[in-house]
């Protein structure tokens, strides 16, 4: 583990929205993990814990309330030149969630797919620009024909493809994937996560994979980070987060999913979260999860718990891991 | 076993301007007493159009009933008149939709919202649908019902705001409860408390519920017999074991080896080559011939008959006729095999 190379560090990253009043809607609240170069990490979470907006303030689209994100060893939201800011804005690409509403209606296929080229100037003359797109769109699984037609004559699936062709145009190192296939039907799902997949290992892209939908996130992820409120409360390998997972949210996460076998289904014993995520603009004391937790004690309302390494390469932050706890 | 409700061969189509759209193109439903019947398909399958048709909710332009019956209780529903059939909505067929953000008036209380129905289908007094109502509020696991009466939908989070239309929708103890998508807009923990809450009401009442969904995940949990929707076609229908276990269909192989399996070591997921037709000209044969793995040349020009695989168990696929070559269902569609 430790001689793998990191690509992105995230450090005590935070982003706080104003919403007037003096309340601040606290999206993100002290998270830190790092991203290994070639591997996919999955964020996990429920809508409005913030996964969407780590994702987005990492590649700076927000810029960060404090804390730091590092994209090889530079920082990422730092004072940067134009020339700087456009190398950066290179390698770091993003897959969006919604098919229809992230390709320009009034832009044929061929010219949302070369911006990028010619941003970055990447291709000298007109044929080599449309040699890149034909090149794209059928590493994408589509065919050069589709160059000249317009987003609307296309289904939600090929939609995700030119969105990924684009992103690829740049020739990045890291992609950030929110949500690329919620949006999609589970035929089709398949064939997208199996794209990306197979770009993955041509192309050594690293992704930030993330999605509410806990089985893909497994399927595709090597690590996986779960956040809850606003904080990450467990990261580990995704096997290990399936098989043991340590944070009570974690579990009941992965006991409400349903399984399409209808025999285990009806065996299996569910952990069943009574109420609602409460509003990240007023969040619980201490712990964020104890007002749902099956586990809270006294000391969770008091003392937020520390971000832990409670195995090899397996953080939590709870209280129930808590050694300097144990022993009083 | 008692059918409550019968769809015979019925045909939805939708006039556009790029022509007529056949939406649903022959499809039989016989739901039983109490039970949970799920219908699973893509989008763009007919699943909603089916559920829609049976409350009569398909808008008449553009959309029509070409043809078809739609038996409940011996009545055939699509002859009903729109007076007619004000008195079977919500009274004895009662629907939930997929989003209960836009499914509630956000100008009316809550209480006055779930008082409604009872006041026009059961001609209660102001009174008595107050206590009923808030009854209801209780059954559904709304806490603090009485001051909850009194707000508005938005002062609700989604998960309540869900209940609160299941508690409209059972108001009147209808006999058929249609549940379009229920949880597809929750969250996964907030869908296991109302998938868990629709059972234990099923329970109690004795509803029929039809569970319109995408996700095999929810048909495994919650659904006694399932029909796989493909194309405006029903293409195999069974209970779940029958489905989970012994598809016999190449379409529902796809479906079940498409879904990751949180168990399984990390394989390549099976996809489905291609997208679904295009129904406004639909295929001559079988719906699911072009992205087929195992299509032949009847598939194309010829519809399958739904044949027998054993009581409760059928599928339209040439693969079963007897002069059919023998396939097997693939090992990755299993699920047995992921435990």
């Amino acid at each position: 583990m430790a001689t793998r190379e990191k690509l992105v560090e995230v450090k005590n990253l935070k982003k706080y929205f104003n919403m007037g009043k003096g309340q601040m809607l606290k999206a993100v609240d002290d998270v830190s993990f790092d991203i290994y170069k070639g591997e996919t990490l999955g964020l996990v979470g429920e809508s409005g814990c913030g996964k969407s907006t780590t994702g987005r303030t990492i590649i700076r689209l927000y810029g960060a309330t404090d804390g730091s994100v590092t994209f090889n060893g530079e920082d990422v939201h730092g004072k940067k030149n134009k020339a700087k800011l456009k190398e950066f804005n290179r390698k770091m690409q993003m897959i969006f969630q919604d098919p229809y509403a992230s390709l320009n209606p009034r832009m044929t296929v061929k010219d949302i797919i070369a911006e990028g080229i010619d941003i970055h100037g990447l291709a000298k003359t007109k044929e080599e620009r449309l040699q890149r797109v034909h090149e794209l769109l059928e590493t994408v699984g589509l065919n050069k024909e589709h160059a000249n037609r317009y987003p609307h004559e296309f289904s939600g699936g090929q939609r995700q493809r030119i969105g990924i062709a684009r992103a690829l145009a740049v020739d990045p190192d890291f992609i950030i994937a929110d949500e690329p296939i919620s949006a999609l039907d589970v035929s089709i799902q398949a064939q997208v996560v199996n794209l990306l997949q197979k770009l993955q290992r041509e192309r050594g892209l690293t992704y930030l994979f993330i999605a509410h939908d806990l089985s893909m996130v497994k399927h595709i992820s090597d690590r996986v980070g779960v956040m809850y409120l606003g904080n990450l409360v467990e990261l580990t390998e995704s096997d290990t987060l399936y098989n043991e997972p340590l944070h009570p949210y974690t579990q009941a996460l992965l006991s409400a999913i349903p399984v399409p076998d209808p025999e285990l289904e009806r065996s299996r014993e569910r952990i069943i979260l009574e109420g609602d995520v409460p509003s990240p603009v007023s969040p619980p004391s201490g712990c964020r999860f104890r007002t749902r937790c099956p586990h809270a004690m006294d000391v969770c309302a008091k003392v937020a718990p520390k971000w832990q390494e409670a195995r090899e390469g397996h953080y939590v932050a709870c209280h129930l891991y808590d050694e300097e706890l144990k022993e009083n | 076993m008692e059918h409550i409700l019968e769809v015979k061969n019925l045909h939805v189509s939708f006039d556009t301007f790029a022509g007529e759209v056949q939406a649903v193109r022959g499809v039989d439903i016989k739901l039983n007493k109490g039970e949970t019947l799920a219908i699973v398909g893509e989008s763009g399958s007919g699943k909603s159009v089916t559920s829609k048709s049976i409350m009569r909710l398909i808008p008449n332009p553009p959309g029509r009933i070409t043809e078809g019956q739609i038996l409940f209780q011996g009545k055939d529903l699509a002859k009903y008149s729109e007076r007619q059939m004000q008195q079977v909505r919500g009274s004895e067929i009662s629907m939930i939709f997929q989003d209960p953000m836009t499914s509630l008036n956000p100008t009316m209380t809550v209480g006055k919202q779930i008082m409604e129905g009872l006041r026009i289908h059961q001609k209660m007094s102001k009174s008595q649908a107050t206590a009923r109502a808030i009854e209801l509020l209780k059954l559904v696991g709304i806490p603090n019902a009485e001051a909850r009466l009194k707000q508005y939908p938005h002062q609700f989070s989604g998960g309540m705001r869900q209940r609160v239309v299941i508690a409209i929708a059972l108001a009147c103890n209808p006999k058929i409860l249609i549940a379009d998508e229920p949880t597809t807009a929750l969250d996964v923990t907030i869908q296991a408390q109302i998938l868990e809450l629709m059972k234990d009401l099923q329970d109690k009442t004795g509803t029929a519920i039809i569970l319109i969904t995408h996700d095999l995940g929810v048909v495994a949990n919650a659904a006694q017999r399932v029909a796989v929707m493909y194309g405006g076609q029903i293409v195999e229908t069974g209970t779940v074991d029958e489905i989970f276990y012994k598809p016999k269909h190449p379409y529902t192989w796809g479906l079940l080896a498409s879904m990751p399996k949180l168990g399984a070591s990390d394989t390549d997921l099976i996809a489905i080559p291609g997208s679904p037709p295009d129904l406004s000209d639909p295929p001559k044969g079988c719906p699911f011939a072009a992205r087929c793995p195992h299509a032949m040349k009847v598939c194309v020009d010829h519809m399958p008959d739904h044949t027998e695989v054993s009581g409760s168990h059928k599928a339209a696929c040439w693969l079963l006729d007897e002069r059919a070559p023998k396939v097997e269902k693939p090992v990755e569609a299993s699920v047995g095999g992921a435990r």
